[in-house]
């Protein structure tokens, strides 16, 4: 608690500009005073009230807390952060035990439909929402991406004696084009000096099912091959040229694993899972990196100061950097910036919060790449903007 | 033996003809029973394969332990319970359903109208369950914004009662008219002619295709997944909350990247199994020793 103090100290002092901004718009005539007190004074409204009277001296205190009331928020969405998420949900109610959650991992597009749906009280999506998705909310409704964390698509295969694989991207698209067709390729050979390829069938899987996934994955292969960009394109689903589906990055991964000469794309954690190779892809500054949360954060740090405002950032393909990973995408919890229920509304921004602070430490054990530092602070920031009866849960 | 009989003697094959047609009389009695091998082989795979994979998961904690973010001290009693409620109350809506549907068809009803009736609950029979759960999520689910075990339940009963009625109705036929008009002779009335006479007559048929209905139930993801959705929490006798159940468990843990709840996932295959097994074998006992008296 105590190190990441300085950091919600600089947190605060940036929440109170914008508190003082959103109020001004409101017509708040105290909006100037607040801004220069808030960090001092303690916050406003609710989160002041249940906040323990021991921590009124420490900055700290103006991090929300949950009502005390017994509540249950109810989730969906995406398969990628499951493991993050409860890890996170466990160990938020051990710390508060009238906070109770459920979160279903039914997919992104499982949980952007029940968001705009309304049968949750947030989705989650490794994909952000595109803008007809956005449109087809009901009116009245608008969604606040949050990103959480960040997962990296690594390219698995099946080899017999090749323990280290290098590709570079023209590579990858060519095998998931179909247009390299033995693993002896002479163009699989010039990214292999010494290793000698076995005369084997390359077989591609891919996934059968809407995900984002391979949203990341085909957002890579449009980005590097003008070929796949006019063939393919990218998307959750596309019209795969050659191979076979598979349900599920466990699908992949199976299918992988039986078939000697496979290739396929799975998220970083199943490949270390199912203890299956995965291939060292080039990036951007001409280096051979294998798939690892490390090379991840370093993707998202070379972007971040590009992040966009309203948090929905595409994959980050190619990024600049001698250990960036080339296909790295965040993922999202869906919230709504509007709460009808505000008990519900200040559980969630008190837990998303600690989720952005606390909870990122919890995240490379895991699996994760965690937020880079501005990234996070725009995600508290954003915090500040849910509302629930027009006024600012969190002030 | 009864088979051996029915081939050709010996004695009688004469001609090239004859030889040739014992022949193919033999090849097609072959291959009619690799064909039966076949048909039967899957059931042992499966039941071998989720045996040995999930064996190894099954013990105190799967059964008494609520879930886990890791998989690690945590089990599958959200699930179990959530199961056991669930199909509990589907069968207090369709078990009566069913059968008053099927008295009415086999009892009381026109020809015509038993036909139309008939007829839809083979249909019903057929649909997908997962319309099903669709169907029950637009009034149950959508309205209310919020993912319950009652609808769960609803959808679950919805799949059982075209089951439980076709059964009973076909149970209920097997009555023979003389036990009927003996009654009327009686002076017995008709309700009581049904109760005490026919629906006893058919008593154990129609537990049969109530069981199958449950067994049915208990084994289905599909309708439950737009409906009870599932649930990490340990849910009792909270029907406006969603509730998991032991297929959606199966399917949700065996889809995660850690092996722990692989393994739970397997465990719980194993439970359903072990009980949709159950199930068949006391039906199939049952029936057995109801023709062998």
């Amino acid at each position: 608690m105590t190190t990441t103090t300085p950091k919600r100290l600089a947190a605060l002092a940036f929440v109170a500009a914008l508190a003082a901004s959103a109020c001004s718009s409101s017509g708040s005539t105290a909006a100037p005073t607040t801004a220069a007190t808030a960090a001092a004074t303690s916050a406003p409204t609710v989160a002041a009230s249940t906040a323990p009277a021991s921590a009124a001296a420490s900055a700290a205190m103006t991090l929300p807390e949950p009502v005390s009331a017994t509540i249950t928020l109810q989730g969906a969405g995406a398969t990628f952060p499951t493991p993050l998420y409860n890890s996170w949900f466990e160990t938020y109610t051990a710390k508060y035990p009238q906070v109770l959650f459920n979160y279903q991992s039914i997919g992104s597009g499982g949980g952007v439909k029940a968001f705009t749906q309304q049968t949750v009280d947030f989705g989650a999506s490794d994909a952000a929402m595109k803008d007809e998705e956005i449109t087809a909310l009901p009116s009245g409704t608008k969604v606040l991406h949050v990103p959480t964390a960040l997962g990296a698509v690594v390219i698995i295969y099946n080899l017999d004696g090749v323990d280290k694989l290098q590709l570079d991207s023209q590579n990858v698209a060519d095998l998931f084009l179909g247009n390299i067709t033995k693993w002896n390729d002479p163009k699989i050979a010039a990214n292999n000096p010494g290793v000698t390829l076995p005369d084997v069938a390359v077989n591609v899987a891919h996934r059968s099912d809407g995900s984002g996934t391979t949203n990341a994955f085909t957002t890579y292969l449009d980005t590097v091959s003008p070929d796949w960009h006019t063939k393919v394109g990218a998307g959750k689903e596309v019209q795969w040229p050659v191979g076979q589906g598979a349900a599920g990055n466990d699908g992949v991964a199976g299918a992988v694993k039986q078939i000697p000469g496979s290739v396929g794309y799975v998220e970083l954690q199943y490949a270390t899972q199912a203890k299956i190779a995965s291939a060292l892809i080039k990036n951007a500054d001409g280096n051979y990196v294998p798939g690892s949360t490390d090379g991840v954060t370093a993707a998202a740090e070379a972007i971040a100061a590009n992040f966009p405002a309203d948090a929905r950032q595409a994959p980050i393909i190619n990024g600049a950097g001698p250990t960036t990973y080339p296909i790295a995408s965040y993922t999202y919890l869906l919230l709504y910036q509007d709460q009808t229920d505000k008990n519900k509304g200040q559980d969630l921004v008190a837990f998303t919060t600690w989720a952005l602070t606390d909870g990122q430490a919890m995240e490379a054990g895991l699996g994760y790449a965690p937020l880079p530092a501005p990234v996070q602070q725009q995600a508290l920031d954003s915090l500040h903007t849910i509302t629930s009866g027009g006024a600012p849960i969190w002030p | 033996m009864a088979v051996a009989s029915r081939s050709i003697p010996a004695s009688l094959v004469r001609s090239g003809a004859d030889r040739r047609r014992a022949l193919i009389d033999r090849l097609f009695r072959s291959l009619a029973l690799l064909a039966a091998v076949i048909c039967v082989i899957p059931l042992f795979l499966i039941v071998a394969y989720v045996v040995i994979n999930g064996i190894g998961a099954l013990n105190l904690d799967l059964l008494t332990k609520a879930p886990r973010a890791l998989g690690v001290g945590g089990g599958a009693e959200a699930a179990i319970l959530g199961s056991i409620q669930m199909v509990a109350l589907a069968s207090l809506m369709a078990i009566p359903a069913g059968i008053l549907a099927a008295v009415y068809v086999s009892e009381f009803s026109h020809r015509r109208s038993a036909t139309v009736i008939r007829f839809s609950a083979d249909v019903l029979v057929g649909i997908p369950s997962i319309l099903m759960g669709i169907f029950v999520f637009t009034f149950l689910v959508l309205p209310f914004h919020q993912y319950n075990a009652f609808a769960g339940s609803v959808a679950l009963a919805f799949l059982m009662v075209p089951i439980i009625m076709r059964t009973t109705e076909e149970m209920l036929r097997l009555v023979p008219g003389d036990l009927r008009e003996a009654s009327f002779a009686l002076g017995v009335p008709t309700w009581r002619t049904v109760l005490s006479v026919v629906l006893r007559t058919g008593l154990p048929g129609i537990l049969t295709g109530v069981m199958l209905a449950v067994a049915r139930a208990a084994g289905e993801t599909a309708p439950l997944l737009f409906t009870a959705l599932g649930s990490r929490l340990v849910n009792v006798g909270d029907w406006s909350k969603p509730m998991d159940a032991l297929p959606i468990f199966v399917y949700t843990n065996a889809r995660q990247p850690i092996a722990a709840l692989n393994e739970q996932a397997w465990g719980a295959a194993l439970l359903l199994l072990m009980f949709v097994l159950t199930i068949n074998i006391l039906v199939r006992a049952r029936t057995w020793s109801v023709r062998s008296r």
